[in-house]
C-alpha cells in the first residue's frame, strides 16, 4: 500500500500542458465537488470524534454539573479527587494485571496457531473459522455462555472438575477466581484477531528464505527462532500495540459476568469506573478525568511499545 | 516421505484439538439451548439433551422481546452499513483523486481519529446526544429535556461513520489508475459521474469488506446503545440479553436461547464471507 501513496503527486508534471485557464476551472469544479463529497463526513467527525476528544480533556479540568448546568475551572482537583478515591486506584491495578496476563499469552498462543495454519493444508479455512469465530460474535451474549459454563455447580467447568476429583471454586462469585475467569474469556476472544494479523504477515515472508536455511541444513525450531520470529516484528508491534489498547479498554465481558465490578471489587477496572463515575454517580468531570488517565497509559504503552520493537512497525 | 505424512497428522491433530477447544462454547450454547429444565439439572449431566426442546426459542421469546430487539439490531447495522458505505467512500474518493490545499491536513486527521480510544470520547458524546437542541423537549441551546437520548437518532446517527471505512477507501481508490478518470472526462463525465459510475465500481472488494465489518460491530455494539437508551422497545440484542440475564439469572435453556439469536446471525454471514472478514480484519486490526 505504501507505493500507492505517492502516485498522484508525480503524475502532472509528465502531462502535455493545457491552456492554463481551462486547467484552473476544471481544477475549481473539481475541488467544489470535492468538498461537496468530504463534507457530510467532516462535519460528522468534527461532531462525534472531534468535539468529543477535545471536551473530554476540557471538562477534566473543570468542575462540570450536569443538573444545574453550571461549569467552573477546577485546575488539578479531579485528578486529586480520582486519586484519593481508592477503588479506582485499584481499578488501575486490575486493569495493569488483566493486560499482563492476557495480551502475552493470546499473542503467544496466536503466533503459534499461525505458524501452524501458514502451511499447505486441507481446510485452513475451517481452521481459521474456528479460531476467529469468538472475535466476530458478540462479546455479550458469548459472554453469557461463559457464565453458564462458570456456573458452580451445573456449569462446564465444575463438572469436569468434579470427575477427576477436583472440588471447583465458585469462580464468577469468588474474589479469588473472578478475575481469572475473566482474563480466560478475554484469551479465548482475543486470540483470533492476532492470529489472522500474523497469518497475514507470515504470508508475506518470501519463501526462499526458508529454502537457504534448508540447504544449510537448519532445522524448524532454528528456522522459527532465526527467521519467523524476526521477520514478524513490524506485525508483533502492531498486535501488541492493538491488544494493549483493547485490553486496556476492557468492558462488556467485565460487565456482563462480573456485575457492579465484581465480588469484593475484585474484577472492577477503569473503563468500569469511568462507567461508574459519569453514569451512575453523574460526576461528568471526575469521569473525564479518569479518561484522560486511560488516554496517557495508552499513550505512553504505545511509544513504549514502538521503542521496543523498532520503528518501521505501523506496516502490518 | 513417511515423516513428511507424520508431520501433517501431527498438524492436523493440533489444530483440531485447538480449533475444538475454540468452538465448545458455541457448541455447548446451541445445545443447552435445547435442553429441558430436568437435563439441566441432572446429574450425572448429559452431553446431549434426553429431548430436543425446540420451545425453548419460543418460551424465549415469550419471556423477553427478543423478537423486536433482534429487528432493532437488525434496521441499526443495516443504517450504519449503508450510511457508513456512502459517507465514507465519496470522502475516500475526494481524498484520493482531486487535489486540494488541507488534503494532507484532513488524511492525517482522520488517521488521528482511526487511533482514539472509545474511552477518550464517549462521556461527551453522551452530553450531546443529550442536548440536542429542539429535540426530545430541548430548547434551542439543549436545555431542559432529553435531547437524542431513547431515540432512533442516538442509535443510529453517531455511529454512523467510521474513520477506518475512509481511510481504506482512500487506499482502494488510490490505487486505480488516472487514465480512467481521463478518459470519462474527456466523455464530459462530471466528478460526481466519474466516481460513482466509472471509480466506485472498481473498489467492490472494500465495500464489501466496509459493509462487513461495519455490520458486525454494529450488531455486537454493546455500551452505546446501553447508555443511551432505556425503553424496552429500543432495546438492541446485546443490551436485551444483558437485562434479561439480570432479571431471570437462572432460566439457562433460554439465555442460551437468545445468546444463540444474536450469535448466529454473524457465525453464518462470517462463514459465507470469511474472505472478506480475513481481509478488513488484517488490514485493519482496531476495532
Amino acid at each position: 500500500m505504501t507505493s500507492t501513496l505517492e502516485s498522484p503527486s508525480v503524475a502532472p508534471a509528465s502531462r502535455a500542458p493545457r491552456p492554463p485557464r481551462r486547467r484552473r476551472r476544471l481544477g475549481a469544479e473539481r475541488r467544489r465537488a470535492a468538498y461537496l463529497m468530504l463534507a457530510p463526513s467532516v462535519i460528522h467527525l468534527i461532531w462525534w470524534i472531534g468535539l468529543p476528544v477535545v471536551a473530554t480533556f476540557g471538562l477534566a479540568f473543570t468542575n462540570y454539573d450536569v443538573i444545574a448546568g453550571t461549569i467552573e475551572w477546577a485546575g488539578l482537583d479531579n485528578f486529586r479527587e480520582i486519586f484519593a478515591d481508592d477503588i479506582w486506584n485499584l481499578s488501575i491495578w486490575h486493569t495493569v494485571v488483566f493486560t499482563f496476563f492476557t495480551v502475552p499469552v493470546a499473542m503467544a498462543i496466536a503466533v503459534v496457531i499461525a505458524v501452524l495454519l501458514n502451511q499447505r493444508i486441507k481446510a485452513l479455512a475451517w481452521y481459521r473459522a474456528a479460531f476467529f469465530m469468538p472475535h466476530i460474535t458478540a462479546t455479550v451474549a458469548i459472554a453469557l455462555v461463559w457464565m453458564w459454563m462458570f456456573e458452580p455447580n451445573l456449569g462446564l467447568f465444575n463438572l469436569l472438575l468434579d470427575r477427576v476429583g477436583v472440588n471447583g471454586p465458585a469462580w464468577l462469585s469468588d474474589p479469588d477466581w473472578a478475575m481469572p475467569a475473566v482474563i480466560l474469556v478475554s484469551i479465548w476472544k482475543g486470540i483470533g484477531l492476532k492470529m489472522l494479523i500474523y497469518l497475514a504477515a507470515l504470508q508475506n515472508i518470501p519463501h526462499d528464505l526458508y529454502e537457504a536455511a534448508d540447504i544449510d541444513g537448519a532445522s524448524s525450531a532454528r528456522k522459527f527462532f532465526a527467521i519467523t520470529l524476526p521477520l514478524l516484528k513490524p506485525a508483533t508491534f502492531f498486535v501488541f500495540i492493538v491488544s494493549m489498547i483493547d485490553a486496556f479498554q476492557v468492558f462488556d465481558q467485565v460487565y456482563v459476568l462480573t456485575p457492579d465490578g465484581g465480588p469484593a471489587n475484585s474484577t472492577t477496572v477503569m473503563t468500569y469506573e469511568i462507567y461508574r463515575t459519569a453514569f451512575g454517580e453523574f460526576d461528568i468531570s471526575a469521569a473525564c478525568a479518569q479518561s484522560v488517565v486511560l488516554f496517557a497509559f495508552l499513550l505512553v504503552l504505545t511509544v513504549i511499545g514502538r521503542r521496543l520493537t523498532g520503528k518501521d512497525g505501523d506496516e502490518a | 516421505m513417511k515423516r513428511k505424512f507424520d508431520a501433517r497428522w501431527v498438524l492436523h491433530l493440533l489444530l483440531g484439538l485447538g480449533g475444538l477447544i475454540m468452538i465448545v462454547p458455541f457448541v455447548w450454547m446451541i445445545l443447552t439451548s435445547l435442553k429441558s429444565r430436568a437435563d439441566i439439572a441432572a446429574y450425572p449431566p448429559q452431553l446431549l439433551p434426553t429431548e430436543w426442546v425446540w420451545s425453548n426459542y419460543q418460551a424465549a421469546l415469550d419471556y423477553a422481546p427478543f423478537g423486536t430487539y433482534f429487528r432493532n439490531s437488525l434496521l441499526i447495522a443495516i443504517g450504519h452499513t449503508a450510511i457508513n458505505l456512502m459517507l465514507a467512500t465519496m470522502a475516500g474518493y475526494a481524498l484520493a483523486r482531486v487535489p486540494f490545499r488541507g488534503r494532507t491536513v484532513v488524511f492525517m486527521a482522520i488517521l488521528a481519529m482511526m487511533m482514539i480510544p472509545t474511552y477518550t470520547k464517549i462521556v461527551p458524546q453522551y452530553l450531546i446526544a443529550k442536548g440536542m437542541p429542539f429535540f426530545g423537549g430541548n430548547d434551542y441551546l439543549g436545555r431542559g429535556g432529553y435531547g437524542w437520548l431513547d431515540s432512533w437518532w442516538v442509535l443510529i446517527i453517531p455511529g454512523a461513520l467510521t474513520p477506518f471505512a475512509i481511510f481504506l477507501f482512500r487506499q482502494f481508490y488510490l490505487s486505480l489508475p488516472r487514465e480512467l478518470e481521463e478518459a470519462a472526462r474527456i466523455d464530459g463525465m462530471g466528478e460526481f459521474g466519474i466516481f460513482a459510475r466509472v471509480m466506485t465500481p472498481l473498489v467492490k472488494p472494500a465495500i464489501a469488506t466496509v459493509a462487513l465489518v461495519t455490520f458486525e460491530n454494529s450488531w455486537n455494539n454493546f455500551l452505546w446503545p446501553l447508555l443511551v437508551t432505556t425503553r424496552d422497545d429500543l432495546r438492541v440484542i446485546q443490551v436485551g440479553l444483558a437485562a434479561f440475564q439480570l432479571a431471570e439469572r437462572t432460566e439457562w435453556s433460554y439465555l442460551m436461547a437468545g445468546s444463540t439469536l444474536a450469535t448466529v446471525p454473524m457465525i453464518v454471514l462470517f462463514l459465507f464471507a470469511q474472505r472478506y472478514f480475513v481481509q478488513g480484519f488484517a488490514t485493519a486490526g482496531i476495532k
